[in-house]
């Protein structure tokens, strides 16, 4: 299967520098899967799982806002977060998750603090569902 | 040696002994904390880049569509995002910023987010509008409050709030040098980057240029203000560094000097004492 070159950055580094042969990621509108030879584009991320194929391995990873950048065939993904699913720390991810819904059942919560809640219940759900898949 | 008795002399070596601790201590402190601060600076560069320079891509490429982030505005009222130390005792880390950024505000209508206790006090006791006094710790920062600053600079700067926005951090050259500096954030400008017509335009944007653009954006800032911050951070421990290994040198001369004068007191002391007992007998 042909490959291409991905690069994968987050501000607390690089993640991934090397082939792959396809990667999944969820963009704001929608998965978008990328294979050798895509056509230049870019694309904001959205909140997700990842899926990357390299060397006849999948492997999955929870990635968090951020874009995806194709110029000339190699494909760059800058995302916020990025962590691989066996990095996850599922502890934190539950504890952030009954924070998050403690907030939601709450009546006198802020719209603020309920938006907040919303995306961190997200992302703890991301990170779950991301580790199971080991 | 008229004049200084020996106690006097050994009391002040006493006292730089304490001193050169404290330098001591703290130029350890320092250069423990620049390890791990270039090592995270290291690791930030290449996202920087990266989002800098795809950034500029888009910009350089994009005849088709207008966004207020790259429109030039004719009014001067600036936004500056400031990073400067929690504390001092780092040389000219502090002030070399802090004056650098000022210098600039003048003639504009500017206002301040400061970062770092130094910058609060100094824009605060020099009267400039602060746009928040809560991230007095440069040091505690974290990548999340970055997006929060970068979100909450862009929605003001669409509603006309400002017509720029400008970081001032200090550059990381090497672990002797850092370099004050300030870079403009928006409006995004295509004469900025100067290599116009160098990226062909067949780039497809998902779901569309305008939508992509905007999203991008805050996640740049955010990604900018954080690099700023990595390197302002290591630059910190850097100068404090440097300005303490000089100071702890410094009280090592000086420590130098009090004992040969000490000694040269003893022996004075000594001589006279003799030259009495002869005299006398």
């Amino acid at each position: 299967m042909n490959s291409f070159s991905l690069k994968i950055v987050t501000p607390d580094g690089l993640q991934f520098d090397g082939q792959a042969e396809e990667l999944v990621v969820r963009t704001t509108s929608g998965d978008m899967g990328i294979l050798a030879g895509h056509i230049s584009c870019v694309a904001p991320l959205g909140m997700g799982q990842a899926t990357i194929i390299t060397e006849g391995k999948r492997r999955y990873a929870a990635c968090i806002g951020g874009m995806l950048s194709v110029v000339n065939g190699d494909v760059t993904l800058v995302p916020t977060t990025f962590e691989w699913s066996d990095n996850i720390d599922v502890e934190r991810a539950e504890a952030s998750e009954k924070r998050a819904k403690t907030v939601l059942s709450d009546k006198s919560a802020s719209d603020t603090d309920i938006r907040m809640a919303e995306a961190r219940l997200k992302r703890a759900l991301i990170r779950k569902n991301v580790a199971s898949h080991k | 040696m008229a004049g200084v008795s020996t106690k006097e002399i050994k009391n002040r070596i006493r006292s730089m002994e304490s001193t050169k601790q404290i330098t001591k201590a703290m130029e350890m402190v320092a250069a423990s904390k620049l390890r791990r601060a270039q090592t995270q600076v290291l690791n930030s560069r290449p996202y920087f880049e990266i989002l800098y320079s795809t950034i500029n891509d888009i910009v350089d490429s994009n005849r088709d569509f207008s966004s207020p982030y790259l429109t030039q505005r004719s009014g001067n009222r600036a936004a500056y995002v400031v990073v400067a130390g929690d504390r001092g005792l780092a040389g000219g880390y502090n002030s070399n910023i802090l004056k650098l950024c000022y210098g600039e505000m003048a003639g504009k209508e500017a206002s301040v987010l400061p970062i770092g206790k130094k910058a609060v006090e100094f824009f605060r006791s020099r009267k400039i509008p602060l746009l928040s006094e809560s991230y007095t710790e440069a040091e505690e920062l974290s990548v999340g409050d970055c997006f929060t600053i970068a979100k909450q600079l862009c929605k003001a700067y669409r509603s006309g709030e400002f017509d720029e926005i400008y970081v001032g951090y200090t550059n990381f050259v090497s672990v002797l040098s850092q370099t004050p500096a300030t870079l403009r954030l928006l409006p995004l400008l295509r004469e900025q980057t100067g290599r116009e017509g160098t990226v062909q335009s067949d780039i497809v944007y998902e779901p569309d240029s305008v939508e992509v653009f905007d999203a991008i954006i805050p996640e740049y800032l955010g990604g900018i203000i954080y690099g700023a911050l990595c390197e302002s951070r290591a630059a910190e421990q850097a100068a404090r560094r440097t300005a303490m290994d000089s100071a702890t040198q410094n009280a090592e001369d000086m420590i130098a000097d009090l004992s040969l004068k000490f000694n040269r007191a003893r022996q004075a002391a000594i001589t006279q004492e003799i030259t009495e007992i002869v005299a006398g007998s």
